[in-house]
């Protein structure tokens, strides 16, 4: 009998244009919570997705279970080997029950007239739920849960699967303290009863709590797998970044320019409440906090796509009324989505139709017709000035990478030339060196005189790019502070209010963005 | 119980009662057994092809040769009866070759639909063209009529059992085992599913395409079965009888609440649905209202129905996306 | 060289010319030519106007149905003394009022096109039915018949000219305009045209009533054509103006389309339609042929797709 439940050896595979793993695996053995880590990019999310069987690994790859030779084809296939995969993005159904989502799959690859045996699925949910001390009617159709309970329900999935493997893909990211404490406990219990699992984490604090050993990636490459006390913290960062990198703060003084930019009492039921602040001149103004505060909601209802309850704006001192996005294009207020590929781009697009997206009014010639010509002189423009690679102009936004599609979404807000420019999580899934481009394009902005407002989850890149801070928390801002007092732990008092769990999750999120930049 | 008033289906039964006890003043004759059942069996090949539509619905497609399909199995028995003796053994092989043949075409879209990732509505477009042009090419347009039926196939056509006429069993026969396929098998969980979240299904190991192909052969089976239903009633065979007669039946799934997003529909709602457009062409005829005017009210109706859908529909998403906001 | 979707759809609208020019006996007489141009306009502009919604990602399954009221509109006027001036006006109005019907459920309320049209569909024909009592208006002014079977300096149909020039309209209307811009952005992702500051229900809203004042033209040209308008004025050309703005290259999902390609479409469609005609076959087998040649072009669309990616994916392996 192998000591391993799963390896995979010579893992490859090539997308058009890409190589997105390189010979790479991945062995785990029986009972070990095994810890997969990388940068974004480095190649987890596909090498799961073959371990899944939704990608097929190219050829001489090779699958033992159990010490055993196996094919994975098709996720049945995994599934029926007993590997459970927890997406973070989950898989359920929200129109199906709790107890449906949870059973749904063990049938699969049975005939298709096999009739459902409702009280298996009833008795297996229920204690599948119990298990993980989750008090949800078994009934309940899955649409009414919050984001939190869903994804314990993927998790009671998983364990009502008996699966002997199961990958946690990044399970934490949206649960709150206690519930993480709980799926902690679920982690150990399960790798107690020799159930393996891999996690998948970006909280170093987290893995070094919970994992037996690690598999480190880097650019779709294997670094190498280690124990856990044969490693620490520091040096695997390095195993990851393949360097050291570090920002620094930003050290400028305190803004003292007039006020261009004030947003009073703004409210919205189940968003956030009585949010007021102002934007000074020359100034990048960081909002923070954790995910589910309320900042994107906040900026969004600033840009009239998510409608507010009350509040007011003031741009330059005169009251201006933003009920939609195109208002708030007219009043000179712009929004760099989160969301790059669905909300910022229209990926099918050229670059030139997208920069030009805002403004397109205003390029008509005398007949009415879009000038052309100024069209692509004013693209180029800022395809230079921005640098954007490939600089094709008719290039569809797709083909680009996350740092220079950002550049485009940039510059087509440059174009309509805005006063205030509300960017959302600026370098997310943007890699080391693009990233400090567009922290340096940001201050730059600030210094031409547009109000730069920054939401980040990335404390040294709140710190590295803004003057001023706010932290929100539960919709309400909780904490403000000139970056010259700031320092991480402070930010994470205010983001996580009065808790005995702050100080762990402080070093958590600190080791958090170290690793990622 | 308060959850069974939030349903959606509830609403429309609210709504059918409302029409029918207004029609109850307006005419005597409505609450006359004879006339409901003369209703429902005359709704029927509607509610047997609605019954199919709310599969390719849930699963957010969409099938507009139904009305084809079925035209063409009619033409395909009326065939038949000159080769099959005149005996009760004909009729249970009518009910053999009928769906079958419904399901070959059905077979095609879903084959078209599912391997070749056509969208439905396209592909549905073509097959209608195609089915109808070879339709009417075949029997140049003629007319069918009882003379040339079979005797056997006449009197299974009048059987009545406790005064109900057989199609109406043969519709509650379609929509009970619908319903169990939808709500007990595999393959009707599956249904459901891809409906919710297709990304999910495949990832849970459910063959999405495999349930494509399934809901349009389907589809294309029961259309075999409304043939019957349709050369019964009618007892006539016309080629260019029920034209159009398919956006009656997406109009009927739509009402009955089955939304087009996917992953919501169920068969005594698309009943329901059948019921209300039914009962609204009774109701105006009763009324003696112009029937010209029938079409305006049914398709504000329809525009209502969807409108109020969508209205509904965007204020749950809103609700969804709720941060507890401290007090 | 590589040849644009378009230029290849023109390709095989001229060897379907001249494919039926030499099996179809007459198909090149003058009188065939003629009755070629004077039933083109017609389709051509319902098929135009299902393009430009089909691109934003809809459908108007109500556009026939749209043109017959505007047909009636024009017809009661005529009938009871108007000029043709204002026949046609009401025409055009009686078909922006289903447009703007239209467009404000699908951008106001935000319903899917493929619902509201198929219920706008039953409406407006109700709404004939109730006008007309189902039967048809006839006998206009010599004058009015002039539009559909008039020459233009004694050699051009009327109706062709009118068509070249909507057609030339729409078409810089979508490749020249910030509307035709947006019309294209919007039907790519109107999430992404949403957070640009783009007001997507006005986008959209226009669409719908473009779509239905290239109805009514066609509706003009038809009841002039005819001389007379019933409540199933040009429904047959319903599924087939959604089939030419697909094979045309329109793409279903929206985003990309364009009105060559969609004048092809019509043309190939003219051809087979017209060279069927004239071999004999029966004329409900032409709709077969046109279904046939709609799921084959998209059967060979997929393999060719599935091929180009295995070929840019071995590459890439080779490459790597």
């Amino acid at each position: 009998m192998s000591d391993y439940i799963l390896q995979m050896k010579n893992i490859s595979k090539t997308f058009p244009g890409v190589k997105a793993l390189d010979n790479v695996q991945l062995e785990v053995k029986k009972g070990e919570v095994h810890a997969l880590i990388g940068e974004n990019g480095a190649g987890k999310s596909t090498l799961i997705k073959i371990l899944a069987g939704i990608h097929q690994p190219d050829p001489g790859a090779e699958f033992y279970f159990e010490g055993k030779d196996a094919e994975i084809k098709k996720p049945i296939d995994a599934t029926l080997k007993g590997v459970s995969i927890i997406y973070q993005d989950l898989s359920l159904f929200p129109n199906l029950s709790v107890a449906e989502n949870i059973y749904i799959g063990r049938d699969s690859g049975k005939k298709a007239w096999k009739k459902v045996n409702w009280k298996n699925i009833k008795r297996i949910s229920e204690k599948a739920l119990k298990e993980l001390e989750v008090d949800v009617d078994i009934n309940t159709k899955v649409e009414q849960l919050s984001i939190a309970q869903q994804q314990l329900i993927e998790i009671a999935r998983a364990m009502a699967f008996e699966s002997k493997l199961i990958v946690m893909d990044e399970p934490t990211s949206s649960l709150s303290s206690s519930e993480v404490e709980k799926l902690y406990r679920v982690v150990d219990k399960l790798s107690a009863q020799g159930i393996s699992i891999i996690f998948i984490s970006h909280k170093l604090k987290e893995l070094f709590r919970l994992s037996d050993r690690f598999t480190v990636l880097r650019d779709g490459k294997y670094v190498g797998s280690y124990d856990v006390d044969t490693i620490d913290e520091a040096k695997l960062v390095n195993l990851m970044v393949g360097r050291e990198v570090t920002y620094e703060k930003n050290q400028s003084q305190v803004k003292t320019g007039e006020v261009i930019f004030e947003v009073r009492d703004f409210s919205k039921s189940g968003n956030f409440k009585d949010i007021s602040f102002q934007l000074r001149e020359g100034e990048v103004l960081g909002i923070t906090g954790l995910v589910g505060a309320g900042r994107t909601e906040l900026a969004q209802s600033i840009f009239g796509i998510n409608k507010k309850d009350q509040g007011s704006l003031e741009i330059h001192g005169e009251p201006v009324d933003i009920r939609s996005s195109e208002d708030a294009v007219k009043k000179g207020v712009a929004y760099v989505p989160e969301a790059r590929q669905t909300q910022g781009l229209v990926l099918d697009q050229s670059i030139i139709n997208n920069i030009s997206l805002p403004v397109i009014d205003k390029l008509n010639n005398k007949f009415k017709f879009i000038d052309r010509k100024i069209e692509v002189e004013m693209a180029q423009q800022y395809i230079k000035s921005l640098d954007v690679r490939p600089s094709l102009p008719e290039l569809p936004a797709s083909k680009l990478s996350g740092g220079n599609q950002q550049k485009v979404v940039i510059g087509k807000w440059l174009s309509a030339q805005p006063k205030i420019l509300i960017i959302d999580e600026p370098t997310n899934g943007i890699d080391i060196g693009a990233k400090t481009e567009i922290h340096k394009l940001l201050r730059r902005l600030a210094n031409e005189g547009i109000g730069v407002i920054m939401i980040s989850s990335e404390l040294p890149e709140v710190l590295a790019v803004s003057d001023r801070i706010l932290v929100m928390r539960n919709g309400k801002i909780s904490g403000e502070m000139d970056v010259n007092q700031a320092t991480q732990e402070k930010i994470m008092n205010y983001a996580l209010g009065g808790n005995g769990k702050q100080h762990e999750s402080v070093v958590i999120e600190k080791e958090k963005v170290s690793q990622e930049v | 119980m308060k959850s069974l008033f939030k349903q959606k289906e509830f609403s429309i039964l609210a709504i059918v009662l409302l029409i029918s006890s207004i029609l109850t003043f307006v005419s005597p004759v409505f609450l006359t057994v004879g006339n409901l059942l003369d209703l429902i069996e005359g709704n029927v090949v509607i509610g047997i092809l609605a019954i199919g539509m709310t599969l390719i619905i849930i699963t957010s497609d969409i099938d507009v040769s139904v009305a084809a399909v079925t035209t063409a199995v009619a033409v395909s028995i009326s065939y038949l009866f000159g080769f099959l003796p005149d005996s009760w053994i004909s009729v249970l092989l009518l009910f053999l070759f009928a769906p079958v043949i419904g399901l070959v075409m059905g077979l095609f879209n879903g084959l078209l639909v599912s391997k070749i990732e056509i969208p439905a509505i396209v592909v549905t477009l073509g097959t209608l063209n195609i089915i109808a042009g070879l339709v009417l090419y075949i029997t140049n347009g003629n007319y069918v009529n009882s003379t040339s039926f079979p005797q056997s196939f006449l009197s299974f056509s009048n059987i009545e059992i406790l005064g109900i006429p057989i199609l109406i069993y043969l519709l509650a026969i379609v929509a009970v085992g619908t319903w169990f396929i939808l709500k007990h098998t595999l393959i009707g969980r599956s249904v459901l599913a891809i409906g919710g979240n297709t990304q999910s299904s495949v990832r849970v190991g459910i063959n999405y395409q495999r349930v494509k192909l399934f809901v349009f052969a389907y589809m294309g089976f029961l259309a075999g079965i409304a043939a019957i239903a349709q050369t019964a009633y009618t007892k006539a065979v016309d080629p260019n009888g029920m034209i159009g007669l398919e956006l009656t039946v997406i109009a009927a799934v739509v009402l009955g609440g089955a939304n087009i997003h996917g992953g919501r529909g169920s068969i005594h709602g698309t009943l329901l649905g059948v019921l209300l457009l039914a009962i609204m062409q009774n109701g105006m005829i009763l009324a003696r209202i112009d029937t010209y005017w029938q079409n305006v009210v049914t398709g504000a109706i329809i525009v209502i129905a969807v409108s109020y859908d969508q209205i509904s529909y965007k204020r749950s998403q809103d609700k969804l996306a709720n941060i507890e906001v401290e007090a | 060289m590589k040849l644009s979707k378009e230029s290849i759809l023109g390709l095989i609208a001229l060897g379907t010319f001249l494919f039926m020019a030499l099996l179809a006996p007459g198909f090149l007489s003058s009188n065939n030519i003629n009755s070629m141009m004077f039933q083109i306009p017609e389709f051509g502009l319902l098929a135009i106007a299902m393009m430009v919604v089909i691109v934003t990602g809809g459908i108007d399954l109500s556009i026939t149905y749209i043109a017959a009221l505007a047909g009636v509109g024009a017809a009661l006027m005529l009938t009871n003394g108007f000029g043709i001036f204002p026949a046609i006006i009401m025409a055009i109005l009686f078909a922006l009022a289903c447009g703007a019907f239209n467009g404000f459920i699908v951008s106001k309320i935000g319903v899917s096109p493929i619902l509201v049209t198929l219920g706008t569909m039953v409406l407006f024909e109700g709404v004939i039915l109730a006008i007309t009592k189902g039967s048809s208006i006839s006998g206009f002014p010599d004058a009015y018949s002039l539009i559909g079977n008039g020459y233009y300096l004694g050699l051009v149909p009327f109706s062709i000219v009118i068509f070249a020039i909507f057609a030339i309209i729409t078409g810089l209307l979508l490749s020249k305009t910030s509307w035709g811009r947006r019309v294209y952005m919007y039907g790519s992702n109107e999430v992404a045209t949403l957070y640009s500051g783009v007001k997507n229900s006005k986008v959209l809203m226009k669409v719908y009533l473009y779509a239905a004042l290239l109805a009514a033209i066609s509706a003009i040209i038809m009841t002039s054509r005819y001389n007379s308008v019933k409540v199933d004025l040009g429904s047959s050309y319903l599924l087939q103006s959604v089939a030419a703005a697909v094979l045309g290259g329109t793409n279903i999902h929206g985003g990309y389309g364009k009105v060559i390609g969609t004048i092809y479409a019509v043309f190939v469609f003219q051809f087979i339609r017209n060279g069927l005609n004239l071999l004999g076959f029966h004329s409900s087998l032409v709709d077969v042929v046109i279904g046939s040649i709609l799921i084959l072009v998209l059967t060979m669309n997929f393999f060719s797709d599935k091929f180009k990616k295995k070929q840019e994916q071995k590459n890439a392996s080779q490459a790597a």
